[in-house]
């Protein structure tokens, strides 16, 4: 037994060092980084997996990517088996062939060998800068098929035993918009996995191979044995939940569904999202890989967090998620998956939340304001380059939990605050617009006992010259994320093109044509609320109505609690009648 | 005579320095409700000792150094003043936003269930008022000077007691920013009024205005305890000179401190590296590993070549400031910190600490935690009657027990559980030493390790042994390592202006005149304090990056103006510490400047006699053993021979396994290691010696 002969230091020693490892690879890769996706926006997956493609370290990254990256290492392994060798690296992007998310997350994979023996895999997977296709920015709607949307890279041999794979090399960047940045990007990802490696044999050097490999198994099966103490604390039955999205970007105004039925049954959790809509023909089509991580990542919220850096292949183990093919949730070749990571990513994460809210409610956490990007690319005047323009500022923030308000500024559930807001005066030096407000908006968090984030009012003016925008995989304009316990729903998003005194409703999964002076005004919902907005702390609205984040209106009509207009003091008379109650 | 004070959250230690070169040391209960009370005791105590007065003694201080965690535990504890803030309008919720960070201070993305971030000022007093500035300095929107007096008055009707003004781009042009400064002052005198480029004139509005309205909420609090302290030191005659020590590891006059607070935080600790460096420098070591491991915290910090690293990305408590401070890596593991399994039934210390009340179970005042002094007790590295020199009586039984329970649910005795608990700190703490070595692509066997703190020595030998680390240097009075620090620190502060150009276009000209306006500031602030400019040592760098990076490596520039012909030189040099850092450098890519910085200190060094001190009064002349103990060495429990310290001749090595005495710690000598006392009264151990 490995338990017997490992000892609690070593096994904490060896445990701790690969978590380490995962977190310097990220640093590397974000610290180098000339993408705001990456550098800022947490775009990133970092981990260790053994030689069978089972997980052995993920504690940081991006949900939608890494908790399925052992598919695409497991993939390698059957692809390649006898043809691995040590100074290997494999690029991958394709989501049909080798597994992915959407075509601008590509992954580096680098083998690591001790003494002749494949002993690990580590892969840092990113979004890239621009990975071909029709138009920049990744998030376009409408493409004929996923050749469309980009390049579509199996896994190959970026390095070759060492040696870099020049003609492939030079027919991917040729391929690329900006491929000198794609460049910069790509050699911090693989210096991450340098790092990795010299990490690894080190410890594989010091420890050796079988005293390494006997507390991997010891560590997989004491999680394992943790995460299904947890599962069997929550009340035994089938929760069924939905998420919707308003379009599919393709065929326009008819949500797209996603649906979740959840079974507990003792220390196991089925996920089973068969009902979900059929595939589509526009770019919210999800896979496996992706549905199957921010599932579980969903899940995870609801566990002990003291564990949540050591999740492994054992965390997982007591989670099955079925997934059937030519479903929205997984989709066939050729369909288009260009906003899957968000939309219908978000959607996937929002069914686990409510499943999960309805069989612990006393762990409710409701869904956050969906993400409220767009794209802008066109040329800047001030260099004569082309940019294009990405960020998390117009998102709203996090949904409430049991017990707490959303956290403010959060950005999109599907990043779990991994990603940066970026400053206004970097994205003014950046880009040729010029910000006009960027502040909460009132009124604007999803009401309830505990109510979610303020959403943000935002609006800024093209400086530059011509310019498209694509309103990508924003969403939320008229199907909106669910409150949960009786909380309130995350208002609806609304975004406007104003050209001089002309203002028109801009629409989700779209492009626009903008024109210098063009201003974009966004303002988005907040977090959705958990309980009964009446039952919310009198003194926690009255603060609210304080900050002019609450409107006196809405403070008797929605939270019954009604104040002096004057002195704004509770008038605990009156709050008490409104909410119906005797003294 | 020089004398350093230090003012921590339990004690108030103080140092004095002589003319001939002894130091001695004071330690006095902190007085949290009024500090400058608990410095002014400490003093009284040290004056005693020497039999003057306090006027005398007081009246005979040439400098006194003073550092506090008044700012720090302002900070992070949320004590402060009710700060307003006038920001741009349509900006109001930059502070809130908090540029999305959640999870910070080590927490996990699956942490959900938190409270929300709540600002130090409520959105209630972020002020809009109409302005505006490009990012290259020009007004887009006339400041609108009856907002600001309207917004002086509703701040003041609101309570507020401080204000700070943050406005966009105002590192390129500050002039909105003072002119309000202005009206507030006129409109509102009473308050406390910062801005935010006087206090961090860089580029990224929320790091900026961060810093700034922390500076503002622990401003009035410093003040008027500098105001206090001044006062109560004057009326006692003091004729020297009063410097504070900042967070950067330079010390500071009281003026500059009282506008900038924010340097203040971290200031206490901000002082140990330079114990470390001084005395590192001392035996020809400049690559030094400083740590300083307490009742709560373990502090590491690594210095190259004599010099501290410095970051300027620290968060402290939930508050991020960008103002440059000594990268000093603090983890939850001292003499206190409880041992505990966790959920996954591996055996964890820290980060909860015993601390001083109830303290370790051995303490025998209600503890009932297994803590790494229970630990270090069990094995008999540390006395049981000689604890704090013999303050402190330790229950061995007390420590067997608790230590015991634990042991339980491992399945192990006490001893194997002290043993295990003493080996997973410190497999911790060196990982914490990897984590600011290895992890920056540094070989910690290139490193001596200088160690403080009153549980520093205990360890440190061992963690020496751990990392492969061959030199351990002990100051005499590692327990006071800050405020030893602090007598060797040198004068100085950063000052940094944004300036972001293409290097291929870089207006060389416009860029001397930042330097150029950096350091007549500084000269300045020195003439201010008695220092005269051909004493002030200046260091200009800049903060560059590859095109479209969004982060920077600081690159040292020549020490006088740039020239065109410099450009390839300094490129040069940032690709080869891109590498050195990253693994790789992209030399095909164009390189941008974004922030221009100084580095202005005077140097302390010739003022300080603090070295060899050959004829130490009380030190025999041959190694004489003051007792027997058992404890753990090489795998079991052995007899060691345990000498009293201030006893030990110089020059003298001893062999280890053995264990030195001193009133407040205990040095340890593995197996391994040979020990002396250098004729500056270090303990330097040295592996294979």
């Amino acid at each position: 037994m490995p338990s017997r002969t490992i000892d609690p230091i070593t096994l904490s020693t060896v445990w701790h060092a690969m978590q380490s490892y995962c977190r310097e690879m990220k640093h590397v890769i974000t610290r180098t980084a000339q993408s705001i996706l990456i550098a800022h926006l947490g775009d990133i997956s970092v981990g260790i997996w053994d030689a069978d493609g089972r997980t052995i370290a993920v504690p940081t990254g991006l949900p939608s990517q890494f908790l399925g990256g052992k598919f695409t290492i497991q993939y390698i392994v059957e692809q390649f088996r006898d043809r691995i060798h040590p100074g290997d690296v494999f690029l991958c992007n394709d989501p049909y062939h080798g597994y992915g998310n959407h075509l601008p997350d590509w992954a580096f994979i680098r083998p690591i060998f001790h003494e002749g023996r494949l002993c690990f895999f580590t892969l840092a997977r990113a979004h890239q800068y621009d990975t071909g296709g029709a138009y920049p920015g990744s998030y376009f709607p409408n493409a004929y098929d996923i050749i469309a949307e980009g390049l579509n890279i199996p896994p190959v041999k970026f390095l070759d035993q060492g040696r870099d794979n020049e003609d492939l090399q030079r027919l991917i960047y040729n391929n690329v918009r900006w491929p000198e940045a794609v460049r910069v990007d790509n050699l911090g990802m693989i210096a991450a996995t340098t790092i990795c490696e010299r990490r690894l044999q080190g410890l594989l050097a010091k420890y050796g191979f079988d005293v390494v490999k006997g507390c991997i198994e010891e560590m997989l099966e004491r999680t394992e044995r943790f995460v299904r103490n947890q599962i069997s604390q929550i009340p035994d039955g089938v929760y069924s939940a939905e998420a919707g999205c308003d379009d599919d970007g393709t065929v326009l105004d008819e949500p797209v569904w996603v649906r979740l039925d959840m079974t507990v049954a003792g220390d196991t959790l089925t996920l089973d999202f068969s009902r979900s809509d059929a595939q589509r023909k526009g770019f919210v089509n999800s896979t496996h890989l992706a549905v199957y991580s921010q599932a579980v990542a969903s899940v995870f919220l609801f566990l002990d967090s003291a564990i949540a850096n050591y999740h492994n292949e054992g965390s997982m183990a007591p989670i099955t998620v079925i997934n059937p093919t030519g479903r929205v949730t997984n989709a066939n070749w050729p369909c288009t998956v260009g906003a899957a990571p968000i939309t219908v990513g978000s959607q996937v994460m929002e069914s686990v939340l409510m499943a999960m809210s309805q069989a612990f409610p006393k762990r409710a956490i409701a869904p956050w304001a969906r993400h409220y990007r767009h794209y802008i690319f066109g040329p800047d005047p001030r260099t004569g380059d082309r940019y294009v323009q990405s960020m998390f500022e117009p998102d709203g923030g996090a949904g409430a939990v049991w017990g707490y308000d959303g956290f403010e500024g959060a950005a999109s559930i599907t990043t779990l605050g991994e990603v940066a807001r970026a400053n206004v005066e970097e994205m003014e030096v950046r880009v040729p617009w010029w910000m006009l407000r960027y502040e909460f908006a009132g009124d604007s968090p999803g009401a309830g006992q505990w109510r979610g984030a303020c959403g943000v009012h935002w609006a800024m003016r093209n400086d530059g010259g011509e310019a498209t925008m694509s309103t990508g995989n924003a969403d939320a304009e008229v199907v909106v994320p669910k409150g949960v316990a009786g909380g309130s729903d995350c208002p609806p998003n609304m975004c406007w093109i104003v050209r001089g005194d002309q203002r028109t409703v801009a629409r989700v999964h779209r492009y626009y044509d903008l024109k210098p002076g063009d201003v974009i005004i966004k303002q988005s919902g907040g977090g959705a609320g958990v309980g009964d907005p009446t039952e919310r702390d009198p003194e926690a609205v009255r603060e609210d109505v304080l900050d002019a984040i609450v409107t006196h209106q809405a403070a008797r009509e929605i939270y019954k609690v009604a104040l002096d207009p004057k002195t704004l003091e509770i008038d605990r008379q009156e709050t008490r009648r409104l909410r119906g109650r005797s003294s | 005579m020089i004398v350093s004070i230090d003012v921590g959250g339990t004690f108030t230690d103080c140092l004095v320095l002589d003319g001939d070169g002894a130091v001695r040391a004071f330690k006095a209960p902190t007085t949290p409700r009024s500090p400058a009370e608990g410095v002014m005791q400490v003093l009284q105590k040290a004056a005693r000792t020497q039999g003057q007065s306090l006027d005398e003694f007081i009246g005979g201080i040439e400098l006194l150094i003073h550092g506090t965690t008044l700012a720090t535990n302002a900070l992070v504890e949320r004590r402060g003043a009710t700060v307003g803030m006038l920001t741009t309008k349509g900006f109001r919720d930059i502070l809130a936003l908090r540029r999305g960070f959640k999870n910070v201070g080590g927490r996990s993305m699956y942490d959900v269930f938190l409270p929300p971030y709540r600002p130090l000022v409520p959105r209630r007093h972020r002020m809009p008022v109409t302005e505006r500035m490009t990012s290259q300095g020009q007004v887009a929107v006339p400041l609108d000077e009856g907002e600001v007096r309207q917004a002086a008055e509703t701040l003041r009707a609101e309570g507020a007691t401080s204000v700070a003004v943050c406005f966009l781009h105002s590192y390129a042009n500050g002039s909105d920013e003072t002119r309000a400064a202005e009206i507030l002052r006129e409109a509102f005198p009473q308050a406390y009024v910062v801005t935010s480029h006087e206090i961090l004139p860089v580029w990224g509005e929320f790091e900026r205005f961060s810093t700034t309205v922390a500076s503002a909420f622990v401003g009035p609090l410093v003040s008027t305890y500098l105001d206090d302290l001044r006062s109560r030191l004057d009326a006692r005659g003091l004729k020297g000179r009063l410097l504070l020590v900042q967070a950067d590891g330079h010390v500071q006059s009281v003026g500059e401190v009282a506008r900038k607070a924010v340097y203040l935080v971290g200031s206490g600790p901000a002082a140990a590296p330079t114990a470390g460096t001084f005395i590192g420098d001392l035996g020809g070591h400049r690559d030094l590993i400083s740590i300083d491991m307490g009742g709560t915290s373990f502090d590491v910090c690594l210095a190259r070549n004599g010099q501290v690293e410095t970051t300027t990305e620290m968060w402290v408590g939930e508050e991020r400031l960008a103002i440059k401070m000594r990268d000093i890596h603090t983890v939850g593991a001292g003499g206190g910190s409880i041992a505990w399994v966790d959920s996954l039934g591996l055996l964890r210390v820290g980060p909860q600490s015993a601390g001083a009340e109830p303290g370790p179970a051995c303490y025998g005042r209600g503890g009932e935690h297994p803590t790494v002094t229970d630990a270090a007790l069990v094995l008999g590295y540390i006395p049981a009657d000689y604890f704090l020199g013999g303050e402190i009586t330790l229950d061995i039984g007390l420590a067997r027990e608790a230590l015991g329970r634990l042991g339980s649910r491992l399945g192990m005795d006490a001893a194997a559980a002290a043993q295990a608990v003493f080996q997973a700190v410190n497999g911790f703490m060196a990982s914490q030493i990897t984590e600011i070595s290895t992890r920056r692509g540094y070989d910690v066997r290139d490193f001596a390790l200088v160690a403080g703190g009153g549980a520093g020595p205990v360890h440190a030998g061992f963690l020496a042994e751990l990392l492969g680390i061959r030199t351990v240097i002990v100051p005499e009075t590692a327990a006071l390592y800050s405020a030893l620090g602090m007598l060797l620190m040198d004068i100085g502060r950063d000052y940094a202006r944004t300036l972001i150009s293409p290097a291929a276009a870089l207006d060389i000209g416009k860029v001397n005149g930042v330097c150029e306006a950096m350091e007549g500031e500084a000269l300045a602030a020195f003439r201010a304090v008695g220092i005269p400019t051909a004493d002030v040592r200046l260091v200009r760098s800049a903060d560059m990056r590859y095109a479209k990076q969004f982060h920077e490596i600081e690159v040292e520039l020549p020490p006088r103006p740039l020239e065109a012909a410099d450009i390839p030189t300094v490129l040069e040099e940032f690709h080869r510490q891109h590498e050195a850092r990253y693994t790789f450098a992209m030399k095909f890519r164009a390189v941008d400047f974004i922030t221009f910085r100084l580095h202005a200190s005077a140097s302390r060094r010739a003022e300080l006699r603090l070295g060899a001190r050959p004829n130490a009064p009380g030190r025999r002349e041959t190694v004489v053993e003051k007792r027997r103990r058992r404890a753990f060495f090489g795998g079991g429990m052995q007899d060691v021979s345990v000498y009293d310290g201030p006893a030990l001749p110089q020059g003298h090595p001893l062999k280890g396994p053995a264990i030195i005495e001193e009133e407040t710690t205990t040095v340890i000598v593995p197996p391994g290691f040979a020990v002396e006392v250098d004729d500056a009264h270090n303990y330097i151990l040295a592996f294979g010696g």
